[in-house]
This record gives C-alpha cells, sequence and structure tokens, in this order.
C-alpha cells in the first residue's frame, strides 16, 4: 500500500473519529455542566486557560521545525522554529502574567466567597 | 476570579462547547479528553496491526513491500504504547484520582491540560511521516545503526523522535502532577494508608514516569544528534556505540512496562472488592508490593539485551525472576479477595478476571525469557511477541476495558448495557487467545519476529491463519463496544451516584461529579469510605467483613 | 501560597493551623520533582559520556590537531562565576524571608547578570575550542552535555528575568514568595549540575 494514500486513509478516519466525538460531546457531556450551582465556600478553582493548547501548538511547531531542517539550514527550519518559538514564548510570557494576576487577586483583591479572608 | 469562573453568569464561562474543551483545565474534562484521544489512537494502531496480521496470514508478499510492512509494525508498537495505552492510564487516572482522594481537582490544573494537548500534536508529528516519504521502520525500540542517519535517511524517523520527544515531556509534567496531587492535596482523614490501591499504583506510576522517561529522553536527543548534526553517539564508524542506544531505550523501557502494567492493576484492583463484596485481601502488602516492583524495575533493563554479550547475565536474570515475587504476591491476594466472596459477573468483573487470566500467562513467559539459556533461543522470536501481547493486551488493555465499563456511569451518569458489553467481552477474549496463544509455539518453532514474509515450507502456515483469524475477531468485537457507547449516549440507562455499590469517593458524588467535585465529604475512617457509610450501622458498632473496624486503619 | 494550584483558602498565615495548608507549598513540591526528574536527563547524557569515554579510555579526549581542554583562561573563571550567583541568589531567597523586597530583586538581578555572564563565556569558549559536534565521539558528548547544561541555564535566566520583573511589581512579600523559592532550587541545581560537569571533564578528563 502507498505510503502517502495510507496517510490520507488515516486523516479521513481521524475526521471520522472526531464527527463522532463531536457528535457524542454535544449531545450528552455537556449540558451537565451548564445547570451547575455555586461553587462551595472556600473553594478556588483556577480559570479556563486557552495558554496550554497555544503552547503545545508552539513546542509542536518548534520541534516540527527541527525535525524539517532543510540541508542549508544549520540548526532547524525557520518557516515553522520561529513561528513556534513566537508561540511559546509568548505562552510563557502570558502564563507567567495570569499567574502573578491570580496572585493579586488571593493575596489582595476581593473574595465574594464571604470566607472572611 | 476564580470562584465565580464556573458559576453560569461569569464572563470566563463559555457557552461554545469548543472553546469549552479546548481551554478547559477540569481534570475530569481532561480525562476524557485523554482517553477519546488515545481510543482514536488505538484504532489506529489497530488498523496497523490487521494490515501486519493480514499480510503474514499466509506466505508470500501479498499486498505490502517490505519497506511499507516495516513502517506498520513500527507505528503499530510505538503508537500502542505511546499514545494509547499509557494515555488511556493516564486518562482514568486524571479523571478518577482527584476524586478519590477527596481532592477539588489536580494540583496544577493548566500543566494538566498542557500535557494532554501534546498528545495530539505528537500523534500527528508522528504520523506525518507517511506524508513525507515514510513513517519510522525500525521497529518501535528503534535499535541503532539502523535507525541512524545511514540507513534511515528519511525524515519519518526524525519526526518519531521529536514527536515523542513532546508526548514524553507531557508524561514528565503529568507525572509531576500527579506525585504532588497525592502527597498535597488528599481529604482530611485520608491518610497514605487510606488511600485506594488505585491511587498508589499511580503515584508508583508516575514515579517511574518522573525518573525513566528522561533517559529515554537523553537517548533520543542523542539519536537526533546523530542523524542531524553529525554526531558519533551511536555510529561505530564515527567512534560510537550502538548497544549504548539499547542501554538508554531499555533503561526507560523496562520501567515503560511497568508504568504500563501497574495502573490496571490498580484498576483491577478497585473493581474486584466491589464485585466480589469483600475488602481487598492484604491492604498493605498491595502497597509494599507495588513499591517493590517499582524499585525492582530500574534493575531488570538488561535482560532485553542478553544476546548482545555484553550484559552480566546473571545478575538481571536473577532481578528479571525476583520481580515475579511482588507480582505473584498481588495474584494471590486478588485469588484470596475473590475466595468465597459473592461475585456479580458483569462486565467490569469480567474484563478484570480476564486481566487476571491473561497477565498470568502473559507474566509465565516472562519469566521463562528471564533464563538466559531459554532467552537465547527465544530472543527476537514470535514467543517474545506472544510474551508482551499477554502482558500488554492480556493485561492492561483488559484493565481498560473494565475501566471504561466500571467508570462510564460515574463520567457519563448512565450505564453501558450489560448484553453489548458481554458480547464485547467474549468475543475480545476469544480473539485475543487466538491471535496471541499460537506465537508462543510459532516463536519456539524459530519464527523471527519482524518478518514480511516466510517460507511455505516452514511449517508456520496454520498458526499464521488462525492468528490473523484472532486479531479480525478482535477487531469485530470493536464494534459491539462502539455500538454499546454511542447507543448508551443517545439513549442509555440513566444511573445515579453509586449504580455499582462501590467503597471509594467517587461514588459518594454525582454522576457526572460537579466541577468542584464534592460538595460535602464522608467521613474517611478506612479505604473504604463510601462502604463505610453504606454501613455506618455496622461500622459504629464494629462488626463487618474479616474484623473491618473503624480505627483500624492508620 | 500558589496561584494556580486549586486550594481549599487562599492566603492563609492569619487561619487558624487546622486550615493552613501543612509542610512544603505545593508549588515547591512540583519544582523538586521536576528538578528530579531533570537529574535523570542529564544522568542519561552522562552515561554516554562514560560510555564513550570507556570504549575510548586511550586516547579520549578532543581529536587531534584540537587542543586539550584548558581550566584557563575561561572554564574556571565561568564556574566561579557561576558558583557564586548560586550565592547571590540565596542571599536573594534570604531577603525576600525577611520581607526585603527591594533586596531581593537587586540579589535577583545580580544573580542574573551572572548567569548571562557564564553563558558568555561558555559560548566564548567553544570558538576557541577547535572541534565540534561533529568531530568524534568526544566532540558528540561534549557539547551535548555541555550545550544542554547550557540551555538549562538559559531557561533558569529567563525565570530569573521574570522574578525581577514581578519583584519591581511588588508581587512578593514574607510570607508570599514561592516562586523565588522555586527558581532558586532550579538555578542551585543548574550550579551542581555544572559542577559535575566540570569536574567530570577537567578533573576526571
Amino acid at each position: 500500500m502507498n505510503d502517502i494514500a495510507f496517510g490520507y486513509l488515516l486523516l479521513a478516519i481521524g475526521i471520522v473519529f472526531a464527527l463522532g466525538v463531536i457528535y457524542a460531546l454535544t449531545s450528552h457531556l455537556g449540558s451537565a455542566e451548564r445547570a451547575k450551582p455555586k461553587v462551595p465556600r472556600g473553594v478556588h478553582l483556577p480559570n479556563p486557560s486557552p495558554l496550554p493548547v497555544i503552547m503545545a501548538v508552539g513546542g509542536a511547531l518548534l520541534g516540527a521545525g527541527l525535525a524539517f531542517r532543510g540541508d542549508d539550514q544549520p540548526v532547524a527550519n525557520p518557516w515553522l522554529a520561529v513561528p513556534g518559538l513566537i508561540v511559546f514564548l509568548y505562552g510563557i510570557f502570558a502564563w507567567v502574567r495570569a499567574a502573578g494576576r491570580e496572585w493579586d487577586e488571593t493575596e489582595r483583591g476581593p473574595h465574594d466567597d464571604d470566607t472572611g479572608h | 476570579m476564580a470562584t465565580t469562573a464556573l458559576s453560569p453568569q461569569s464572563k470566563s464561562y463559555s457557552r461554545s462547547w469548543v472553546v469549552e474543551w479546548l481551554t478547559t483545565v477540569d481534570h475530569k474534562k481532561i480525562g476524557i479528553l485523554y482517553i477519546l484521544n488515545s481510543f482514536f489512537f488505538f484504532f489506529a494502531a489497530g488498523i496497523l496491526a490487521l494490515l501486519v496480521r493480514s499480510e503474514l496470514a499466509v506466505p508470500g508478499l501479498q499486498f505490502l513491500d517490505e519497506g511499507t510492512y516495516n513502517q506498520a509494525f513500527t507505528m503499530h508498537g510505538t503508537v500502542m504504547v505511546f499514545l494509547f495505552i499509557v494515555p488511556v492510564l493516564s486518562g482514568f487516572a486524571n479523571y478518577i484520582v482527584p476524586l478519590q482522594i477527596g481532592a477539588p481537582d489536580m494540583a496544577f490544573p493548566r500543566i494538566n491540560a498542557l500535557s494532554f494537548w501534546f498528545l495530539p500534536l505528537g500523534g500527528i508529528l508522528l504520523f506525518a511521516g507517511y506524508l513525507f516519504g515514510g513513517a519510522a521502520a525500525e521497529g518501535w525500540t528503534l535499535y541503532t545503526p539502523l535507525s541512524g542517519p545511514t540507513y534511515a535517511s528519511g525524515v519519518g524517523t526524525d519526526l518519531w523522535l521529536i514527536g515523542l520527544l513532546l508526548v514524553g515531556t507531557a508524561s514528565i509534567l503529568g507525572s509531576v502532577n500527579f506525585i504532588a496531587t497525592i502527597f498535597k492535596m488528599r481529604a482530611p482523614g485520608m491518610t497514605l494508608f487510606r488511600m485506594p490501591i488505585l491511587v498508589w499504583t499511580v503515584l508508583v506510576t508516575a514515579t517511574l514516569i518522573m525518573l525513566a522517561t528522561p533517559v529515554l529522553a537523553a537517548g533520543m536527543i542523542a539519536l537526533f544528534i546523530d542523524r542531524n548534526y553529525g554526531g558519533a553517539f551511536f555510529d561505530p564508524n564515527t567512534g560510537g556505540n550502538p548497544v549504548l542506544w539499547q542501554h538508554l531505550f531499555w533503561f526507560f523501557g523496562h520501567p515503560e512496562v511497568y508504568i504500563v502494567i501497574l495502573p490496571a492493576m490498580g484498576v483491577v484492583s478497585e473493581i474486584l472488592p466491589v464485585f466480589t463484596r469483600r475488602p481487598l485481601f492484604g491492604y498493605r502488602a498491595f502497597v509494599f508490593a507495588t513499591i517493590a516492583i517499582g524499585l525492582l524495575s530500574f534493575s531488570v533493563w538488561a535482560h532485553h539485551m542478553f544476546t548482545t554479550g555484553q550484559v552480566f547475565l546473571p545478575f538481571f536474570s536473577f532481578m528479571t525472576a525476583l520481580i515475579a515475587v511482588p507480582t505473584g504476591v498481588k495474584m494471590f491476594n486478588w485469588m484470596a479477595t475473590m475466595w468465597r466472596g459473592s461475585i456479580t459477573f458483569a462486565t467490569p468483573m469480567l474484563f478484570a478476571l480476564g486481566f487476571l487470566s491473561m497477565f498470568l500467562i502473559g507474566g509465565i513467559s516472562g519469566v521463562m525469557l528471564s533464563a538466559p539459556p531459554l532467552d537465547f533461543h527465544l530472543q527476537d522470536t514470535y514467543f517474545v511477541v506472544a510474551h508482551l501481547h499477554y502482558v500488554f493486551f492480556g493485561g492492561s488493555v483488559f484493565g481498560v476495558f473494565a475501566a471504561t465499563y466500571y467508570w462510564f456511569p460515574k463520567m457519563t451518569g448512565r450505564r453501558l448495557n450489560e448484553r453489548l458489553g458481554k458480547v464485547h467481552f467474549w468475543m475480545h477474549f476469544i480473539g485475543f487467545n487466538l491471535a496471541f496463544f499460537p506465537m508462543h509455539e510459532l516463536g519456539i518453532q524459530g519464527m523471527p519476529r519482524r518478518i514480511a514474509d516466510y517460507s511455505p515450507d516452514a511449517g508456520w502456515t496454520l498458526w499464521n491463519l488462525a492468528s490473523t483469524g484472532g486479531a479480525f475477531l478482535i477487531a469485530a468485537s470493536i464494534l459491539p463496544f462502539l455500538v454499546n457507547v454511542v447507543a448508551t449516549f443517545i439513549n442509555g440507562e440513566k444511573v445515579g451516584d453509586d449504580p455499582w455499590e462501590g467503597n471509594t469517593l467517587e461514588w459518594a458524588t454525582s454522576s457526572p461529579p460537579p466541577p468542584y467535585n464534592f460538595d460535602k465529604l464522608p467521613p474517611i475512617r478506612s479505604e473504604r469510605p463510601v462502604f463505610d457509610l453504606r454501613h455506618k450501622h455496622d461500622a459504629e458498632h464494629g462488626a463487618g467483613e474479616r474484623g473491618l473496624v473503624e480505627g483500624d486503619h492508620r | 501560597m500558589s496561584a494556580e494550584s486549586p486550594t481549599m483558602h487562599g492566603a492563609d498565615e492569619h487561619l487558624p493551623i487546622s486550615h493552613r495548608e501543612a509542610g512544603m507549598p505545593t508549588p515547591l513540591v512540583g519544582m523538586l520533582l521536576f528538578i528530579a526528574s531533570e537529574v535523570m536527563f542529564f544522568g542519561g547524557l552522562f552515561a554516554a559520556y562514560f560510555n564513550a569515554r570507556a570504549i575510548h579510555a586511550a586516547e579520549w579526549g578532543p581529536p587531534p590537531g584540537a587542543p586539550e581542554l584548558e581550566m584557563l583562561p575561561i572554564a574556571l573563571p565561568i564556574t566561579i562565576v557561576l558558583v557564586a550567583s548560586s550565592f547571590t541568589m540565596q542571599f536573594g531567597v534570604w531577603a525576600i524571608r525577611r520581607g526585603d523586597q527591594r533586596a531581593m530583586r537587586n540579589w535577583t538581578m545580580l544573580t542574573l547578570a551572572l548567569g548571562v555572564a557564564f553563558l558568555i563565556g561558555q559560548i566564548y569558549d567553544y570558538t576557541t575550542l577547535g572541534f565540534g559536534i561533529g568531530d568524534g565521539a568526544f566532540g558528540t558528548v561534549f557539547y551535548t552535555l555541555t550545550g544542554f547544561h547550557g540551555a538549562h541555564v538559559f531557561g533558569g535566566a529567563v525565570g530569573l528575568t521574570i522574578l525581577s520583573a514581578r519583584a519591581a511589581q511588588g508581587q512578593f512579600s514574607r510570607r508570599n514568595h514561592v516562586a523565588v523559592e522555586a527558581i532558586s532550587m532550579y538555578w542551585h541545581f543548574v550550579d551542581v549540575v555544572w559542577i559535575a560537569l566540570f569536574s567530570t571533564l577537567y578533573f576526571l578528563r
């Protein structure tokens, strides 16, 4: 069997699988979350964040840059590695900034869960 | 503000489920993502296995050439180990461990999410080789010098290395997360020796991941340097040592197989007490056996290298046989748990029993291989393929299906259909044995592994044909499973907090749990807090099976 | 107190003991475990070094045509610089434990400067060596080990920069400075690895 054909076959299977997953998720798993009560007092959970997926994409681009290095490129493929590095560094910067903001809130900010502290 | 982030009015709460799942840091959603992603790769690697088995069914190259065949078995092994079995167990652990210790989430929720997202991306890089001249094709163990720049000049092997470096990094971060969570976030009353066995196995597994995976990373980076920057780690022509790769790979690779089996053992240890209505026999022995397996796993790696002639055989042979002892202790304890129990043969229990029997066979063939006189004949034959599938598949994958049927109600609020579950189990069990038992005999008769074709005069044809039949039966068994999952999502039997009458804390909250996990925790006085709550009267008055009294556990 | 870990309470010094987080703060546990994994990573690289050295025992060293490795004028001075930076880092930790954020910031920036000096020295050293990563077993393991160590120093320098910036914004206090403790642990680890590496390359040979 031809390699490229196999690659496309897997891609097609992946798309079908992803559609199946999307169907499953939209039918039941999401709905339980929407009608949720308030978090009990004293419990602090972190906010959702796009940074994990952003940093993972950055890391993958960097890695792809290393793998797809052309013969005339000494270290990595700049078309992939440079965007990857930018995304990754942005991710670190944003992560630290978010952590600092959360520090501000827990250390100094208002608490609206009336735990008394 | 953190506490209002999850209430419907919060501005960080999104109506779009795509954004919700892409940005979640909730261990339950991340666990589900891990499980779904892993099953996708399970099916992909399964298709690769069917390709291999189809080609091998009869002598002659039917429809694959050697190069494509090599890619098929390489990617099959790689994807199964790194993108299916470890992540799916990690996914169950992610979902269940915080619940079982009474915590609101993992210690580092954002890093938890980061660890997940590396997986699909690493997998894409791995498979990208197919689109660029061929994926890696040197076996999942990628031995040098075959995997070096001279003989594997395509980008597929580089993509393998980079993809697994990403996946390995994710794994290491995840292990740090688990260890920190287990040590720092247990609910009051949950002492270490009241933790469920699953939590103990995850703790030891995470320690193994944390200590072993970096060594693989070092080796993979070294190979990448050899392949791309003129390095001389492994190429004898430039001063390198090919056997060094084997040492670095297997120093990771052996703990890796315990990383694969320990969580599955934990799952079985959760399921047996519930479906036999007995406490787990020898809780402390389980804990110490798990720790012993973890420690010993670092001392046996060279049993994969007996035939290199560069290994001190007596030491590694002895240590390998020794590691069977704590494993045997666990086996006896599981048997003792079931002895005189009132057994319910629900699907999770069937898969747990399948685990016990199949893993026993795999363990025995492993001990056989620990003897160099046997290993010298059986190394790189189908006997090893039989052994590894009995422990990986007969062990861990049975454990994964047991976990799936057991915790599906907790995760979705609906129970999978029992009838379809039993059909799935029996097709799977029969198919599995038909596929892999003949391989023992093939190996003894000398059939080497990783060959695309064999002679019609070898006498191997019948067993190969049987094995291929078994493989397709396994594939067919996925059908009732998938139908079951989809049908249950659409219209399955709804259940409450505790459909199985479980023992551990995850059954003390709703199905599925709220984002913060628990409204109220029951008192934790033993390793079975929900059992205790259900039998509050008995516990208060000191009755109970085998003298399990409140306050008995420190 | 970690900003990221979900907690049952906020910054908790004023709470009764039963409500406080006991033992080592969670982010510090995380950093310690991460350092353990990094030790194993360098262990793998050192294993490769010693394996190559055992095989080539008779002629172990830079390839023919390149000079022998010398501690002076670069390797020993940058070692002293890095060891000194561990001291300055610890002074910074002690400062913030006393609540002196300004002193902590100054010590941190000094540590950063020393770390950068180490990196510059290391890179300059590379230009004087006369062999590259592709020049045989010794060249490969030498550059791999020192290169990855340098990359870790760079990572630490990024961490120190972040610490300095956050300190400038007044984000650390006597009871809330776990990031400083964590980065300092990482920095000491990087220093210890260098001491092992330096001893292996320049003393053991």
